[in-house]
């Protein structure tokens, strides 16, 4: 099982992983905290991927948590239809109001 | 530490106010992934294309015209703004970070945090400027004729848009999507961009009767009204001005040619020093730095338009002014194009004669573009921790070591590879992005190259994820 979960990995390590190369300089610690957990549950061959994309890591920013305002994922997509649903909103009354105040 | 006074300790008050999305305490499945980006995805969709409430007009040139394609921004509509507020505070986060003008301890999660906050504070900040300024500078109609209230609206959408913005981008960043929120919206907005060239049924009358927008629309529309096939064909394959058939075959094979290259990596064998046995590579990718050369090239570009057009406005008799652009509005969309000057020599001739015509333009053209991308590769292995230097620390940090070389003689091996290939893969990338620009591509080089490498990172991240997926249930 174990063995079979590195295999796969390994095939597929060859393809970018952001990992070691490219890591901005803020989250380097963790990433290699997270290369260090990921080796440790694999078997004889583990694939560090990397040389890829640091453009992909200039566009990771949030990627740790900070204490805040927590909000879960759910409330994030809720809240955004709700904003969608507002402007809409305001465009059928903006339009409705004109209307009146025209007749 | 040095104690003292530090910047960012100033962010610490807001810390408690800004959002944040909860870590995912749980391995979130892949299905639910692909669930979570998929809703994140119609969102920002939506969301281009739902106009402002408020504004009065959007007519006239459009100083942002050109920067539109990296920021994902729609004009007139909620995403006005795009990825700006995140992508601007993030680059100044890592300038001020790397330049060491606030001093970051990564080891230190407090630190860690408070730069994150930094850098959403500064995100919504930045949202809230650019809707004042957008409002006060009359892109929607003057203030006077908006009216108060109709301004304050306009500036709330635009900020509430900021705020979900950055909040959609945590959400997939945090690991319940696919992939980063940014890298996301930038390649939707460019493949909407070209399936809208390709298949819009909208008609313009140019002269010759009503024409389809689309290019294979037009196609169909030609080959089916006209009697004279042949010319039919011709027409759909060359018109100028509209979407042609070959546009669209450029752009397919541009695609094509850069996922191509995108395999080509040379490969380091690396061995764990303790644990026995472990073997594993590290390869070095043809595109080391992605597409990263692409937008800042774009950024510096689109920021020298901007500067120059505002100029040219203004005092469009100076000579130093002249020197950086000339501008004339286009006859056709009623964008201005530059005509002359610095900003005329560093645009994409609009077509092969048009080389022909100007062989001085086309030449400082490719010149620019390459040697631009080229040292804009190589800076930023430098600012992004991605240099020789720093992948041998990391290497080390993690006890690998290659076989058949001195530890101290890492960094030396790698300096072999990486500098060469950022600077290779840059001008590589400056290449294809003229060679798109010359074939005439739908949605210029810059957006097809930039949509291409962000398409295939989400289609590895893709691969990846199916197979820890299937490792997972024990395959």
């Amino acid at each position: 099982m174990v063995r079979g979960s590195s295999q796969s990995q390994a095939s597929s390590g060859t393809t970018s992983r952001p990992g070691i190369a490219g890591m901005a300089p803020r989250g380097s610690a963790a990433a290699t905290a997270g290369m260090r957990r990921r080796r440790l549950g694999s078997g004889s061959s583990s694939d560090m991927g990397g040389g890829g994309g640091s453009g992909a890591n200039m566009l990771r920013f949030y990627t740790e948590d900070a204490p805040g305002l927590k909000i879960s994922p759910t409330v994030v997509l809720v809240m955004s239809l709700c904003f969608i649903g507002f402007v809409t909103a305001l465009h059928v009354v903006g339009k409705f109001y004109r209307y009146r105040s025209e007749a | 530490m040095g104690g003292g006074f530090r910047v960012l300790h100033l962010v610490r008050p807001f810390l408690s106010f800004l959002p944040e999305v909860q870590s995912a305490d749980r391995k979130i499945p892949f299905r639910e992934k692909v669930i979570y980006t998929v809703i994140s995805l119609f969102i920002f969709l939506v969301c281009s294309q739902l106009p402002l409430y408020g504004i009065h007009s959007t007519t006239g040139a459009d100083p942002f015209y050109w920067m539109r394609v990296i920021l994902a921004s729609n004009r007139g509509t909620v995403m006005e703004l795009g990825i700006t507020p995140i992508v601007t505070s993030g680059m100044v986060m890592q300038l001020l970070a790397g330049s060491k003008i606030i001093e970051v301890d990564n080891n230190v999660r407090e630190d860690r945090a408070l730069l994150n906050g930094a850098q959403k504070l500064l995100g919504i900040l930045i949202a809230i400027g650019e809707a004042v300024a957008y409002v006060l500078s009359g892109m929607y109609g003057s203030v006077g004729q908006l009216g108060v209230g109709n301004a304050i609206l306009i500036i709330l959408q635009l900020c509430f848009a900021g705020i979900i913005v950055i909040c959609l981008d945590e959400l997939l960043q945090k690991g319940y999507g696919l992939g980063s929120g940014i890298s996301l919206f930038i390649a939707t907005n460019i493949c909407e961009n070209i399936i809208w060239k390709a298949f819009s049924p909208t008609t313009i009358n140019s002269g010759r009767g009503a024409e389809f927008e689309g290019a294979v629309i037009a196609l169909f529309h030609l080959l089916i009204t006209r009697t004279d096939k042949v010319r039919a064909l011709r027409e759909a394959f060359y018109r100028q001005n509209l979407p042609n058939v070959t546009n669209l075959l450029a752009t397919v094979l541009i695609f094509l040619i850069v996922i191509y290259f995108q395999g080509f990596r040379v490969v380091l064998p690396v061995r764990s020093k303790n644990a026995r046995g472990q073997q594993g590579s590290y390869p070095i990718k043809l595109f080391y730095t992605s597409n990263m050369p692409i937008i800042l090239q774009s950024a510096l570009v689109s920021n020298l338009y901007f500067i120059s057009q505002l100029l040219h406005r203004r005092y469009s008799g100076n000579f130093l002014v002249n020197l950086l652009g000339k501008w004339k509005e286009s006859e056709y969309s009623g964008q201005s194009i530059p005509v002359g000057g610095l900003a005329y020599y560093i645009t994409a001739p609009s077509s092969l004669s048009d080389i022909l015509a100007n062989p001085f333009h086309g030449l400082f053209y490719i010149i620019f573009m390459l040697s631009a991308c080229a040292l804009f590769s190589k800076t930023w292995i430098e600012v992004s921790g991605s240099s020789a230097k720093d992948v041998a620390k990391q290497l080390k940090e993690q006890q690998m070591v290659m076989p058949g070389h001195r530890e101290s003689n890492l960094q030396k091996e790698l300096n072999r590879y990486i500098p060469t290939a950022a600077a290779f893969g840059g001008i590589c990338i400056g290449a294809l992005t003229v060679l798109a620009d010359l074939m005439g591509a739908i949605g210029s080089g810059t957006g097809i190259l930039l949509a291409v490498t962000i398409i295939y990172q989400y289609f590895e991240t893709f691969e990846k994820e199916k197979a820890s997926e299937l490792g997972f249930f024990g395959f």
